[in-house]
């Protein structure tokens, strides 16, 4: 049993390790206050919402510098406009809903970051729904996306409407959170996982989906 | 001998990555002909501890008229926004014959955590530990805070949200008790089914 116990031990810390090194901090600190807002009006117009590579790229320009992530308040409709790839059909979309309150959404975000920027050159478009109160729109969720080094397009939904959102999403959807659902370039969700992803999983799922694009 | 030390870090690392995730559902949400928890399906008798360790079950639990179950958390900040809300509902609906039964089936909270937690916030409706989510899993359960009524019969009438709006004072639409009162009106209830944001039950 000793000997097991020694074997295991430096294994488990090696893991620690790697994880410690390649992840972002997940602290609690929330900063910026200084983003701007977009109502989903003017995020939805098609030339609005085509550009995610534009969009990102100047996203990705600034990573460096101190600027906050653009976050975008979306309606029912404008949620709806979103998943229905409007202006974006043949690309594959990963969808990802999450909040600042919710511990396995700030837990899976290191692991989310580190997808979207393997595979968005690639051609997957990513964004992120967060469902905190809008008050949170220009603090606590842009604060958290720009210590994780967010650089997807990200949105709050901000609806008296969140059943109707949730079963349009996914009708066995109870509205558990964090949830992530990707789309195929034809609209069709191909998979989906209700709680903390499991990285491995979600890469051979958009890696199916990339192949079959 | 070292292959084996090997063959038992795997092993312990894939329960410790399987722990820690979530449900994965196929794409298709297929789950078989009948859907855990679904209106209309009738749950039958279960025994689970109370927070003190003591067996208890749904035939001992259940009210004359009715039955809520409340799938509840320590930690989760939507179901804490709920707390004098279900201690409300509990009392108001006692003496109508409907009583309200917590259930904490997070593997991340111990009884004790429970326990404390309820005496913390002078919660006094019975709750229960479903250790092994075996409840959550026949139930469907997914998130906190998530209920499902059952009438006299045990009769799933309703499952989802308690209301529309975590700040009491945004309430809008209340549709649990909304199911409640249709219910002891001897009614059908207007919306069985709906969902709302919550946090993921943490499955052991």
């Amino acid at each position: 049993m000793r000997r097991l116990i020694r074997t295991l031990i430096p294994g488990a810390l090696m893991l620690a390790l790697i994880s410690s090194l390649s992840a972002p901090s997940v602290s609690r600190a929330h900063a910026a206050r200084t983003n701007a807002v977009e109502k989903c009006g003017q995020a939805f117009a098609p030339g609005n919402f085509a550009p995610h590579e534009q969009q990102a790229g100047a996203q990705r320009k600034t990573t460096a510098s101190t600027t906050a992530p653009v976050v975008r308040e979306v309606d029912l409709s404008g949620l709806k406009k979103l998943l229905s790839r409007e202006g974006r059909e043949g690309r594959p979309l990963l969808v990802n809903f999450w909040a600042t309150w919710c511990e396995p959404c700030r837990a899976e975000f290191p692991d989310l970051v580190r997808i979207d920027n393997e595979y968005r050159a690639r051609g997957l478009d990513f964004i992120t729904v967060s469902i905190d109160d809008v008050s949170e729109i220009n603090t606590g969720v842009p604060g958290f996306l720009k210590e994780m080094r967010a650089q997807m397009p990200a949105y709050l939904l901000n609806t008296t409407e969140q059943d109707a959102a949730i079963q349009f999403v996914d009708p066995r959807w109870a509205g558990s959170l964090p949830a992530t659902f990707l789309y195929d370039a034809q609209g069709k969700v191909v998979f989906k996982h209700l709680g903390r992803i499991k990285p491995g999983e979600l890469r051979a799922a958009i890696d199916k989906v990339m192949s079959n694009k | 001998m070292i292959k084996r030390y090997l063959f038992a870090f795997a092993l312990l690392l894939s329960l410790s990555c399987a722990a820690l995730s979530g449900i994965n559902v196929k794409a298709d949400g297929t789950v078989g002909d009948t859907e855990p928890g679904a209106i209309g399906s009738v749950v039958t008798d279960f025994k689970l501890p109370d927070l003190d360790g003591k067996e208890q079950s749904l035939s001992s639990l259940k009210g004359k008229n009715g039955t809520v179950l409340i799938f509840v958390g320590v930690q989760c900040p939507v179901s804490n926004a709920y707390n004098e809300r279900m201690e409300k509902l509990a009392q108001d609906y006692r003496a109508r014959g409907v009583n309200v039964v917590g259930v904490n089936a997070n593997s991340t909270e111990s009884a004790g955590d429970a326990k404390a937690h309820a005496t913390s916030n002078n919660l006094t409706f019975p709750i229960l530990k479903d250790n092994g989510n075996k409840l959550a899993d026949r139930l469907g359960a997914e998130r906190t805070p998530e209920a499902y009524v059952l009438d006299s019969s045990n009769k799933i009438i309703y499952r989802g949200r308690i209301d529309n709006a975590r700040n009491p004072s945004s309430v809008s639409a209340s549709e649990l008790r909304d199911a409640l009162e249709a219910m002891l009106a001897g009614k059908p209830v207007a919306k069985s089914s709906v969902p709302a944001f919550g946090c993921t039950i943490k499955r052991g």
